[in-house]
């Protein structure tokens, strides 16, 4: 493997939700162009450290630098244009609007006519184009015109997916994009995030509980325990740490490796 | 999904109303059995009283059509819109009566001053969220009130008897050019609703519409949401001004009514029985609910206001979406209704 550049890091990040520390001094790097996961039983700190660094919480204390940058404080609608991307563990669409229409507004952020009031947007080409591509992609082609409400969960999930690819976003925040999903169709949606990835050189960072998931995409893999990053390496490594096992068979989670 | 790209097949209901309303003063002129020549010179009697009519419901259905892109497009509720309204029909007689301006500069001033209304919305948008802002714009509404009822201020507003004795310019006087009034008031709403129409189908109006059903979400794709909050917020300051400027130009008394909340509610009522982000049921609801209220005083007096209520109770349990969103739905439950009723009537255990 080469050497890649550093896409994401965190210094010393730390955040307190009144006395109870969530997240508790985590330093990390991640590499560009790999998938890389995060684990943990629940209550370790993933969400959180998650919203830490797409700016949807501001930290108690530490940094996030995204290629180099400070991201502290930025707005969080500045993301996206810095080529940032995140997914919900609660699913987190339009549900009154078509799927058309939530890929179209994911898609035309990015356009710098946002404030063209007498436009038309069935006359935005590119965004038109754009949003055409990717509900291909994400396979909702024959769901266009329906209300995102009525797909299934395993639907709105890729919907979801869709709306974050849309922008064309260099590194993607996935938490925990399976959740929920019938079994069956996990491995579809894994499919879709490991093309995306390999494809488009994409930094995927991701949260995810099926550690049959993880461990067979992940890259590298962190693991975060009460608030602290206990171990971090390959799957390989990981799976052979007893660290992590005690952390697991500690807490109330079973490690089905 | 049909993508009708002309502009007059589009648009064709609207365009149908336009038409209709421009011929109606003649055709009924005709009933009563005057000439378009008398029409045209104001003298038909019948026709001056329901082009009068017509011009009270053009404000009314401007004003709720502003009050729809707020609440109905971006999801703003607001119980303070009716000071945008307010304050541009008192700026409008005291600019006219007191300060002697002339009319376009009387125009312009109104314009201005709704922007800066606006923008003082704008102050408290990023800040509240939800019934926070609601009650925040009633707030701002009600120290208007206040201001425009205190007795110190009874020269210029009129306090509480309300603001008489505006000279509007002789072009457009309701009682000697009332049909040249008509005619303005029915194409500035016509104007206000294509254009309304065009701002929905916009890439701000698509935002727009993105936050009313998750703002959050909309921040997360990327878009600075208290910013569209503003524009929309200023579009909708404007429209009503320029309503409150013909208000004050139709009506011999510029009531201080117009400043309070019953206002604000009002044209609510009128964007809910005409069917919440619509548009078009701003325009159907404010005929709807003025020609409800005028038939029901005229047969039966003062007291029509409890049966007006009872119509609004009823229409909010069977026809929940509205006249034209329920058109749109294509469905009319009746059973639903009786439900809803039967679940009010029912106690709680």
């Amino acid at each position: 493997m080469t050497v890649r550049d550093t896409i994401i890091e965190t210094q010393d990040l730390t955040k307190y939700f009144g006395a109870m520390v969530a997240v508790d001094g985590v330093s990390i790097k991640i590499q560009a162009g790999t998938l890389h996961a995060i684990i943990g039983p629940n209550g370790a700190g993933k969400t959180t450290f998650f919203n830490l660094l797409s700016g949807n919480l501001k930290p108690t204390s530490g940094k996030v630098f995204y290629k180099g940058v400070d991201l502290t404080g930025k707005p969080i609608h500045r993301m996206i244009h810095l080529g940032m991307g995140r997914s919900f563990q609660i699913t987190n669409i339009f549900p009154n609007l078509t799927v058309h229409e939530n890929i179209r507004l994911a898609s035309q952020a990015m356009e710098n006519m946002n404030f063209r009031l007498l436009l038309d947007t069935a006359k935005m080409d590119r965004c038109e184009q754009r949003t055409a591509e990717v509900i291909e992609r994400v396979g909702l082609k024959n769901q266009s015109y329906l209300p995102a409400r009525v797909l299934s969960h395993g639907d709105q999930r890729k919907l979801e997916l869709g709306m974050i690819l849309a922008p064309d976003p260099e590194l993607l925040l996935l938490d925990e994009p399976t959740a929920g999903m019938a079994t069956d169709q996990v491995p579809e949606l894994i499919t879709l995030i490991q093309d995306v990835q390999k494809s488009g050189t994409k930094t995927v960072i991701l949260v995810e509980h099926n550690m049959n998931v993880v461990m067979s995409v992940s890259d590298r893999i962190t693991v975060m325990h009460q608030g602290k990053v206990i171990a971090e390496g390959t799957p390989a490594e990981i799976a052979a740490n007893h660290e992590v096992q005690t952390a697991y068979l500690g807490g109330l989670y079973d490690l089905n490796l | 999904m049909k993508n009708n790209t002309n502009v007059f097949i589009k648009n064709r209901g609207i365009l149908i109303f336009f038409a209709v309303m421009l011929l109606a003063p003649f055709l009924i002129g005709l009933l009563e059995g005057s000439s378009p020549a008398v029409i045209l010179n104001n003298r038909g009697s019948m026709s001056k009283f329901l082009e009068g009519l017509g011009i009270e419901i053009f404000i009314l259905a401007m004003f709720a059509l502003s009050y729809d892109l707020l609440f109905g497009i971006t999801g703003l509720l607001s119980f303070g819109h009716s000071m945008f309204f307010a304050v541009a029909a008192y700026l409008t007689g005291i600019a006219l009566k007191t300060m002697h301006l002339p009319f376009w500069q009387v125009v312009l001033l109104v314009l201005l001053v709704a922007v800066i209304q606006a923008l003082l919305f704008s102050l408290v948008l990023p800040r509240v969220k939800g019934v926070t802002f609601t009650l925040v714009s009633l707030g701002l509404a009600s120290v208007f009130h206040i201001i425009v009822m205190s007795s110190d201020m009874i020269n210029l507003t009129g306090a509480d008897v309300g603001l008489q004795g505006v000279p509007v310019p002789a072009f457009i006087s309701p009682v000697s050019e009332r049909l040249r009034f008509y005619v303005i008031a029915l194409s500035l709403l016509v104007a206000t609703f294509l254009f309304y129409r065009r701002f929905v189908a916009s890439p701000t109006g698509r935002v727009c519409v993105a936050i009313r059903e998750n703002e959050g979400r909309a921040k997360m794709l990327g878009y600075n949401t208290t910013l569209f909050k503003i524009v929309v917020m200023v579009i909708s300051s404007l429209t009503a001004s320029i309503a409150g400027l013909l208000h004050a130009l139709y009506q011999p008394i510029i009531s201080p009514g117009v400043a309070d909340l019953g206002y604000t509610v009002m044209g609510l009522l009128i964007v809910l029985v005409g069917g919440v982000g619509t548009l078009s049921g701003a325009i159907v609801g404010a005929f709807a609910l003025r020609l409800l209220d005028f038939t029901l005083r005229r047969y039966i007096g003062e007291s029509a206001a409890i049966i007006t209520g009872a119509i609004y109770v009823i229409f909010v349990l069977f026809v929940p979406y509205g006249i034209i969103g329920t058109m749109n739905l294509r469905q009319f439950k009746t059973k639903q209704g009786w439900q809803r009723l039967l679940g009010l009537l029912k106690p709680k255990e």
